[in-house]
């Protein structure tokens, strides 16, 4: 996996490439966590996989990001991952959390 | 209920119902699962389920699951508060541990022939009826991503004699072969579509051996779990167990 990092407007895009799984998804979550910026986008264009500690992560990091009152985006999903994401509930989730981080 | 467990498969005999399932890890210990469980003389429950993760940390996690499924089934087994029940308090072990489960639960009750399903991130299950496949609809968000249950409700089916129903893990419509294109799930509707008139075992194993047609033994990310259930008898018919 590779992780580049731009930044745009105040705003940090952090653009991920290749598989995210359970061996390197430490390594995601370290440089979300070390961004300052209120709002971070993560462009997952390049991905060609994520496992469920992927999914996982990525949501416990939108909790965290809405109760501090902070954004993180998830674009351009490639169209299958998009499907695997539906069937657990993903897009769901994050619009509760949006309005309420306890839920 | 008879229950025939051969490592990591299991065979069903009940409540005019056959069901077969295995488990096939990647490798090592995952976090797939799945169980036959009889809750009275007519009802019994088939499900299906992922925990996040894999090794140890994912199969002790799928250990508990299972047996707070279990209790949930004791306290109410009426299959929405089953699953409400689980995400509460499974849902509070796993969020301890930032994991979730998927998970999808069948109840068939042998005298009205009617199936229900609730389903909480996980794949839906394929219906095959007189040839043809139907994937249910039912949808919900995996245990432990939210404090409370959130779906679309219990679906129900009414089964005759020959209906079957397959429920599977993503690892098995995620499987690759040397190419990245996946098995996917216009080549296991395709599948089980065929299997019209074939035991609940015997539609498993063909399942297994055209996916391993399709991998070619390329060796597989993620754990395939595969439940075959079949009616064998009508509804209505005397129940023995």
């Amino acid at each position: 996996m590779e992780i580049r990092v731009r930044q745009q407007k105040g705003m940090a895009i952090l653009e991920v490439e290749g598989e995210l799984d359970f061996s390197n998804v430490d390594q995601l979550q370290q440089e979300i966590q070390r961004r300052p910026e209120e709002v971070v986008e993560i462009d997952l264009q390049g991905l060609r996989f994520i496992d469920s500690s992927g999914v996982g992560m990525l949501l416990s990091q939108a909790r965290h990001f809405f109760s501090q009152g902070r954004t993180l985006k998830i674009v351009n999903i490639p169209d299958l991952i998009r499907e695997d994401l539906e069937v657990i509930g993903f897009f769901q989730v994050l619009e509760v959390l949006k309005t309420n981080p306890n839920a | 209920m008879i229950e025939v467990i051969t490592g990591n498969e299991k065979i069903l005999s009940a409540y005019r119902l056959e069901g077969s399932g295995c488990s096939l890890p990647a490798g090592q210990v995952g976090g797939d699962f799945f169980e036959f469980i009889s809750c009275d003389k007519r009802t019994v429950f088939a499900v299906i389920g992922d925990v996040m993760g894999k090794g140890f940390h994912a199969a002790r996690l799928m250990e508990t699951i299972r047996h707070m499924l279990r209790e949930c089934i004791r306290v109410n087994p009426h299959p929405l508060e089953v699953v409400r029940r689980l995400n509460k308090v499974g849902g509070y072990e796993l969020r301890k541990c930032g994991a979730f489960a998927t998970l999808c639960l069948l109840c068939y009750d042998g005298i009205t022939g009617r199936l229900s399903c609730v389903n909480a991130g996980h794949h839906p299950p394929i219906l095959l009826s007189d040839g043809e496949v139907k994937v249910v609809r039912c949808r919900g968000v995996a245990l432990g991503l939210l404090e409370d249950y959130l779906g679309s409700g219990v679906e129900e089916f009414s089964l005759a004699a020959g209906d079957a129903v397959v429920l599977y893990t993503d690892g098995l419509v995620e499987a690759c072969g040397p190419g990245e294109q996946r098995y996917g799930q216009e080549r296991l509707r395709e599948i089980v579509r065929l299997q019209y008139g074939a035991g609940a075992d015997r539609m498993k194993k063909n399942i297994l051996s055209d996916l391993e047609t399709f991998t070619r033994g390329f060796p597989q990310k993620d754990d395939v779990t595969l439940v075959v259930m079949k009616v064998t008898g009508k509804a209505g018919e005397r129940v023995g167990d």
